[in-house]
């Protein structure tokens, strides 16, 4: 183990899956006696599922511990590999004799591993070509012996020294290949796929075509597409559209003379802005961590969150364009979850409250257009969320106060919202009608599509809003009554001189309404005789 | 019952008489706009538009009627053309500047009439007060 753990230290500074995995397999050869095949061949059969499960988890820690050996676990990892070890010696045993048959062998698994991982160290590609062209010949017999006796440096990078121009060509595929691989090994009940790949790893050792190891796998990941995981596609934040709006809103509320909790948000967001304004580096998102960091001490915790959230977005905003690839992923991916949890959740808590005192606010309008309601909701909205948690530095009591009731609104709140909308929240109701229609469609729709079927929404709300108000006005009226609206359906066709409203309305509503809306419907249950 | 299918042929006719009316004016029309820019307008395009001319002008009687009567008047108005020339801006606009010129129009000749009749007014009186005199 010693020398293993020497002679991995000395190659590499930094340690690849490649490594550790030879060592595990240079760890359970010593101790496996070379039985002939045809003995092994039985067994590996009746004991497969346990060691499946066992050798699955040995994989998992495995391929974990390339994340984790960077923190000096080098012990740690040894230790686990000799624990593993003493499981696997007879599992491996039978695994190397099976590598030919159809069952999928972790063996056979790290071997494609190890195959497929890419030359990360620095040492190793050198190495690697000089010692390719002799190997190649010997590989069978190599490839038995080298098991046994991969202490020297030489002899270890042999195997992979072979594979290494197809490695090379594979290193791009290298992710996919080894999701495939790794899932492979986690479901073990693909009886199609042993024999291509038992097949691929008899040829990779004899011949010196790496691509036939390369082009096996390929179709058994095209064969379950599904197993092939793609990166969970996440959107990037909107943060220009929030800032903006963040922008506007905390400019907005100086004017509005709102009183103490505004100005320090103000003064707070002019700061940072001229922070960014002032160091259009990545300097800049430095220093403006460090501006986020003692607001974050003077301001509660939830508060903290979406304040550092904020600010953090704010100051990416500013300096977008510049350090936007480095800093803004890490902000991003940080701010992300936070977001979906905290703004999301101060927006969504406020929008009942900035509804209600935008009705207040806006007095008796005629017709509910929505364009005239949205920068006096957005401004009620941005007021709310901004004067709940930002209590004023200095009044610690105020602190408390809002962040109790806000406390206890957002875990529920974070629960059911997920990902943050991208548009503006007035948008909010359109995107539910179009959510309606991609479900009613049962079929996959583009996002384009889904965007055009908004637009088209959006036009035809106005258009109705619209004509619903010249209807009222032509009527002489100030408020829009059914007459309008019955007006406007027969001009859509829906009411006829044969279907009335009230057929309509019996046909499609449910039956609660009909008696709201038809008033002779539920006038009077007895009829006879008339009274 | 033969009545009504007379009456039906009658009506049917009648509307027959009123496409055909149609489709001359609208031949006229694309003549017209052919000479003007210098493109030839086919046949079933002049008989096309014709058609949906027609139909459209149904559509038009039909609305105006609904306007009218949701105004709660029994005559259509200006207003209810407005109305229903409202979707195209331009159109409207000339519609608005038509009724502006008819209204102004009115106006004078209100003020025409009046002056007339006081002129019809006064020569009378005049003159009888001049045969007074």
């Amino acid at each position: 183990m010693t020398e293993v753990m020497a002679h991995r230290d000395t190659p590499d500074s930094e340690p690849t899956t490649r490594t550790l995995l030879r060592r595990v397999l240079d760890t359970a050869d010593p101790r496996t006696p070379r039985l002939p095949r045809s003995a092994r061949a039985g067994s590996p059969s009746l004991h497969s599922s346990q060691r499946r499960r066992s050798l699955r988890s040995a994989q998992r820690t495995l391929l974990e511990t390339p994340s984790s050996r960077r923190l000096s676990s080098q012990t740690k990892t040894t230790a686990r590999q000799c624990s593993y070890g003493a499981n696997a010696i007879g599992k491996w045993s039978h695994v190397q004799a099976s590598r030919h048959l159809e069952e999928q062998t972790p063996r056979t698994l790290l071997k494609n591993i190890l195959l497929t991982a890419p030359e990360s160290s620095v040492v190793m590609p050198e190495s690697v070509v000089k010692p390719e062209p002799a190997p190649q010949l010997v590989q069978p017999s190599r490839q038995e012996s080298s098991r046994g006796s991969l202490e020297l440096q030489l002899p270890e990078l042999e195997p992979p020294i072979t594979l290494a121009p197809g490695l090379l060509a594979l290193g791009r595929r290298k992710q996919k290949l080894r999701l495939s691989v790794f899932q492979q090994g986690m479901d073990q009940e693909l009886a199609l796929s042993q024999e291509p790949r038992g097949n691929a790893d008899a040829s990779s050792l004899t011949s010196s075509l790496n691509l036939t190891f390369a082009t096996p796998l390929q179709p058994q990941s095209v064969q379950r597409p599904g197993l092939a995981r793609k990166p969970p596609s996440r959107r990037p934040v909107d943060v220009g559209a929030f800032l903006q709006d963040l922008q506007d809103t905390s400019l907005a509320l100086a004017p509005l003379g709102l009183g103490k909790p505004a100005q320090p948000l103000v003064e707070r967001a002019e700061e940072v802005n001229a922070l960014d304004m002032g160091f259009p580096n990545i300097n800049s998102s430095v220093s403006g961590e460090g501006g986020v960091k003692p607001l974050e001490d003077r301001v509660g915790e939830e508060a903290e969150e979406r304040m550092e959230e904020g600010l953090s977005i704010s100051e990416m905003k500013e300096a977008t364009g510049v350090q936007r690839s480095a800093k803004a992923e890490e902000h991003e991916g940080h701010t992300e979850v936070q977001e979906a949890e905290g703004s999301q959740g101060a927006i969504e808590a406020m929008e009942p409250e900035g509804s209600s005192g935008d009705e207040d606010t806006s007095g008796g309008t005629a017709t509910p257009e929505l364009a005239s309601n949205t920068p006096e909701f957005l401004q009620a909205r941005r007021l709310h969320q901004f004067l709940e948690p930002t209590p004023p530095p200095s009044a610690a009591d105020l602190c408390s106060e809002p962040l109790g009731p806000l406390s206890a609104r957002l875990p529920p709140r974070a629960r059911t919202i997920g990902p943050r909308p991208h548009k503006d929240p007035y948008k909010a109701g359109l995107s539910h009608y179009v959510k309606l229609f991609s479900f009613c469609a049962k079929m996959p729709m583009e996002k384009k599509t889904l965007e055009m079927v908004e637009k088209c929404m959006d036009k035809y709300f106005q258009h109705l809003c619209d004509d619903l108000e010249v209807f009222a006005a032509h009527a002489g009226r100030k408020t829009v009554k059914p007459e309008d609206l019955e007006l406007l359906m027969r001009r859509q066709g829906l009411v006829t001189d044969q279907v009335s409203l009230y057929v309509l309305v019996e046909r499609h509503l449910p039956l609660e309404y009909r008696q709201l809306l038809i008033p002779c419907a539920f006038s009077g249950n007895s009829v006879f005789p008339a009274r | 019952m033969e009545g009504e299918t007379d009456e039906e042929q009658q009506r049917f006719s009648y509307q027959q008489r009123l496409k055909a009316a149609v489709h001359y004016t609208v031949g006229r029309l694309c003549e017209e706009v052919a000479a003007d820019k210098e493109m030839q307008f086919s046949k079933q395009t002049i008989a096309a538009i014709s058609e949906v001319t027609f139909r459209q002008c149904e559509n038009f009687a039909k609305d105006l009627e609904m306007f009218a009567r949701h105004a709660k008047r029994s005559t259509i108005n200006t207003e209810d053309v407005k109305l229903l020339a409202r979707r195209s801006n331009s159109l409207l606009k000339h519609i608005t500047e038509k009724n502006e010129e008819i209204a102004q129009f009115n106006l004078e000749r209100k003020a025409k009439k009046k002056k007339k009749l006081e002129d019809s007014r006064e020569p009378p009186d005049a003159g009888v007060e001049e045969s007074k005199n």
